[in-house]
């Protein structure tokens, strides 16, 4: 790659206008598949062609390079209060990968549950351009969005945690009219700063803490309502207020042998309405076979494929130690036997939510665990539209995310999938279909399902693509045959025009922003609310919420709005 | 003026239904009236001028202050950051200034925090938070009746809510509070009807813990020559197999220095083992000095909790070998900056190292190199702090404009001048 510029141009105009000259271009979201053009980049944003009165002042020759708009993730666990646990508690894991610090970086270390700088360090060198945490607790949202305001380098958001917040639960026992709830949603929303709505074990981390082990979709808890009825109400009041986002859903069952019937049946709840699928692998589980364990990713993805209306992500597990965090505080204590190293976290947390955190190491020869690994490629390859299926490792919890590079390897390249495939336990091998799988990721459906599929589904409109007007967020890859090399090592990365990485190298640091959103809502839903405050919670109802100069001011990250809208 | 819904930093609990009067430098506590925290409130009130930087008890200059901070540290060929007794911002501000310098952080109440931390890393916790305690307990064991001095709005608040949203049971919750023999009795103990408070035959909480522990494990057969200890913990037992969720309250610092760990990890260990048949949680308290906010912000910027250290270029946590308290008896730092917002009266240990304070504006630090006056969060500066349970965080207003610099701005300065 051949750079120039002028450094006369460079001080006669204000706005550098850069070139990205000759390079693949791949931007899914205007059908674009490999082409070559020149891009160029003017402040923040992309232009096709160089607007009038700006000059050229630096071009990157990119033949021989592939162009994609910046990588997006959609589920990572970056920020909160469990990811502070997990550091807590990998202390090994920590001091075992130092990040030394410089000019430009500041210090951390960790590998599974990184620092906040290393995190973001991490995600620019393999281009991504912003992460988006699925669990903050309402109660938890400052440190959340302060743990993310620290994590540099990527625009950052977060989905909030309702579904088993007793203040919702009862609304939908006494059987308030939805636009009730749809107030409380929105409200929310605004009050902790996110961007969606993320519902984990619907009613069922409520009911654990009455003693309650498991909680099927249509089995009632303690509040008397069942899981279905709070998917309802809650995709309903996402629809409704026109949140870009669907329903966010970490179904009940999760790693249950034969959960997949209560993911299908999640998958109903939503009664046609969009509804996002978290680590669908994790929930994919058939009780077959000598270990009463098999694979139900077919079933699972041909419900995909059949149902318009959903969406997931796959949660993929790659073999190695991690750490798992979430809020499922009924299915983290059901695993908690394997942990590994055996200990494990539990927390009740203030009438709305939990918290669950175990160190897992995940094994190729373990039947189970090589079984997961594979049940999570067959729905990667078994799901035909790549704008409905997400890569993700639900990390940490399946593998750190600096791990996606091997996993893209691994839905691009059949051998290499087969030569892995091949290793692993042998009673896993013939419990999976894997090996028989032709189907080959290509770069266009890779750049749909990292760049502009979780634009499209976060309502990020200038983000994941390379329209002009976008967000000047482009990662340029150097192509060669190794493309976990390739995605591992961007040439370039820029982040709202400016060039972030190059060589997988940190070569200027910068903050992102917040993503948020706030639907309009009833002013009225304060009043029970502040009832609901003053009665039953040791924070008051003022205190609880998070205004946009906090953001700016002490939590140190400013906030960006997406529009809300209706079909 | 008044200000409502303030929230409190002087103990974990963080409650935030306060109203304060501020009248120019002067602060008052109006609700809740009778509060021990009305004092620390107090100690924040100025009366006529605002107290100078100094070097070597010399008024000079902010800036030259700033300088001299940073020539020491500078040249220092092992700092200490010590105290951090702070809000997030101003954390947050030290963890860059220990990066640069390569120092060793730690916090003043780092002897109470470790424990738990340790028995959170060697085998995990299962806990709770105030809310939940409030409205889903039917049944608390306090360790310890000085932690309802510690805490003293814990039974108001958060122990017998006039509403809950769980059962009658959980209204009226049945609250035990257990003390050894030597224990100084909270005359809290007295303020509350229904406090089932028994003074044991053992020498330490420590002792009841292990022993509660034992009979949790296997319940001994009572005959005439059981000890009366003995007795109430089986009958504690049994009222806790009958409950719903029980919470088992503690607070570090009233355990055993030597025995803590032990004893908290023998508490996890009773919880867990509890938990495979009822719902029993523990909440440990602490926090009274801002060391949760500390610890979660150091945690999350390094990797790594507190003490952390950052002499070899990365943070590393080696509480034995890098704590404040033995690197100053060992003087293995040779300059300490000691940061302390919230009380006057949290001052610097007695060293004879170059220290820096930065400090609560009422700080006397004649002794000290370097003393730099700042704002009080809550009271002159906006920031946030870190509840005791380590998943709430409140904000805490600026109610004051007396000039006062922020901990934070001045911990840069520092930072980018050397």
């Amino acid at each position: 790659m051949q750079v120039t510029s002028s450094k006369k141009l460079l001080s006669k105009y204000k706005i550098m206008a850069i070139k990205l000259s000759g390079g693949k271009i791949y931007d899914p979201a205007h059908q674009v598949d490999g082409e070559q053009r020149d891009l160029y980049i003017v402040g923040e944003k992309i232009y096709h062609e160089l607007p009038d009165q700006e000059k050229v002042t630096q071009t990157y020759d990119l033949k021989g390079c592939i162009v994609m708009a910046g990588a997006i993730d959609l589920h990572t666990h970056i920020g909160g209060g469990k990811v502070n646990i997990a550091r807590t508690m990998m202390l090994e894991d920590q001091h075992q990968h130092p990040q030394e610090g410089d000019h430009l970086c500041r210090t951390g270390c960790g590998h599974a549950v990184p620092s906040t700088f290393t995190a973001g360090y991490r995600y620019a060198e393999m281009g991504y351009t912003a992460c988006f945490e699925p669990a903050v607790l309402p109660v938890n949202a400052r440190q959340a969005h302060m743990e993310m305001a620290d994590t540099p380098m990527v625009d950052k958001g977060g989905y909030v945690l309702l579904g088993n917040d007793d203040f919702l639960l009862n609304m939908i026992e006494q059987g308030v009219a939805q636009s009730t709830i749809n107030d409380y949603v929105a409200w929310i929303l605004n009050a902790s700063q996110c961007i969606g709505i993320k519902v984990v074990n619907p009613g069922g981390i409520h009911a654990f803490k009455f003693n309650q082990r498991r909680l099927d979709v249509d089995e009632k808890g303690p509040a008397n309502i069942t899981p279905r009825e709070i998917i309802k109400k809650l995709s309903r009041a996402v629809h409704e207020l026109g949140v870009p986002h669907p329903l966010h859903v970490h179904a009940s069952n999760l790693g249950i042998p034969g959960n997949f019937k209560t993911t299908l049946a999640t998958m109903s709840a939503a009664e046609g309405l969009p509804i996002h699928l978290t680590h669908i692998q994790f929930h994919s589980y058939g009780a077959e076979g000598d270990y009463n364990f098999s694979s139900a990713a077919c079933e699972i993805a041909e419900a995909i494929n059949s149902t318009p209306n959903v969406t997931a992500d796959v949660g993929q597990i790659m073999f190695g130690q991690t750490i798992t965090t979430s809020g499922d505080t009924m299915m983290q204590y059901f695993g908690h036997e394997h942990a590994y190293p055996k200990k494990w976290t539990v927390m009740d947390i203030e009438c709305e939510a939990g918290c669950g955190v175990i160190p897992f190491k995940y094994r190729d020869k373990s039947f189970v665990n090589a079984l997961q690994w594979a049940i999570g490629l067959e729905i990667f390859l078994q799901v035909d539209d790549p704008w409905r299926v997400f890569l993700t490792t639900d990390h940490p919890n399946g593998a750190p995310f600096t791990s996606y590079p091997h996993l893209i390897k691994l839905l691009m390249n059949r051998s290499f999938r087969n030569d892995a495939f091949n290793i692993i336990n042998v009673d896993a091998q013939k419990m999976s279909n894997l090996s028989s799988m032709d189907r080959e990721y290509s770069l266009y459906e890779i750049a749909v399902m990292t760049r502009a599929a979780p634009a499209k589904i976060l309502g990020l409109s200038d983000h994941g693509h390379l329209g002009e007007g976008a967000s000047a967020n482009i990662t340029v890859y150097t192509q060669q045959d190794d493309v976990e090399q390739m995605f591992a090592k961007p040439a370039l990365v820029f982040k709202n025009g400016q060039l972030i990485v190059k060589e997988g190298q940190i070569v200027k640091t910068v903050h992102g922003k917040t993503h948020v959103i706030k639907p309009e809502y009833n002013e009225d839903i304060e009043k029970p609310l502040k009832k609901y405050f003053d009665n039953y919670q040791t924070i008051s109802l003022p205190n609880f919420k998070i205004s946009d100069d906090e953001m700016e001011e002490c939590i140190g990250s400013s906030i960006t709005v997406h529009p809300c809208v209706r079909d | 003026m008044q200000f409502n819904n303030v929230t409190c930093p002087h103990c974990g609990l963080l409650c935030d239904d306060l109203s304060l009067e501020v009248n120019e430098g002067l602060v008052r506590l109006i609700s809740p009236s009778n509060s021990p925290c009305a004092a620390a409130f107090e100690d924040a009130s100025i009366n006529g001028k605002l107290p100078s930087a100094q070097i070597n008890g010399k008024d000079v200059s902010l800036d030259a202050a700033i300088e001299r901070a940073s020539e020491i540290l500078k040249n220092a060929s092992q700092p200490l950051i010590n105290g951090m007794i702070a809000d997030v911002q101003a954390s947050r501000a030290t963890v860059a200034l220990a990066e640069k310098t390569g120092a060793v952080m730690d916090h003043a109440n780092s002897s109470t925090m470790r424990p738990n931390v340790a028995v959170m890393q060697r085998i995990g916790k299962v806990k709770t938070t105030l809310s939940e305690a409030r409205n889903r307990a039917d049944n608390v064991i306090i360790f310890g009746s000085q932690v309802l001095t510690r805490f003293p709005r814990l039974i108001e608040r958060i122990l017998k809510p006039e509403k809950s949203l769980g059962s009658e049971d959980t209204l009226s919750k049945t609250i035990t509070i257990l003390d050894a023999a030597d224990c100084e009795t909270s005359d809290q103990i007295d303020r509350h009807e229904g406090l089932d408070y028994h003074k044991v035959n053992a020498s330490s909480l420590d002792t009841i813990i292990q022993a509660f522990h034992s009979i949790i494990q296997e319940t001994p057969e009572l005959t005439d020559d059981t000890d009366s200890m003995t007795r109430t913990l089986v009958e504690l037992k049994n009222t806790l197999l009958s409950k719903n969720y029980t919470v088992l309250i503690w607070n570090t610092g009233l355990l055993d220095p030597i025995a803590a760990e032990q004893t908290i990890q023998t508490l996890t260990l009773m919880i867990k083992s509890l938990m495979t048949e009822i719902r029993c949680v523990g909440m440990p308290l602490g926090g009274s000095k801002g060391e949760i906010t500390a610890n979660q912000v150091v945690t999350w910027q390094s990797g790594v909790p507190l003490p952390t250290a950052f002499m070899s270029g990365v943070p590393i946590h080696d509480p034995v070998t890098h704590n404040a308290k033995a690197m100053l008896a060992n003087q293995e730092a040779d300059a300490m900056l000691w940061l302390s917002t919230y009380r006057s009266t949290d001052t610097p240990p007695t060293t004879d190292i170059p220290t820096i304070v930065v400090g609560h504006a009422n700080m006397q630090c004649d002794n000290v190199a370097v003393f730099i006056p700042v704002g009080v969060p809550g009271i002159d500066t906006r920031g946030l702090a870190c509840r005791t349970d380590s998943v709430a965080t409140l904000p805490l207003k600026k109610i004051r404009d007396i000039n006062l610099p922020n901990a934070s701005d001045i911990i840069e300065k520092i930072t980018q001048q050397i």
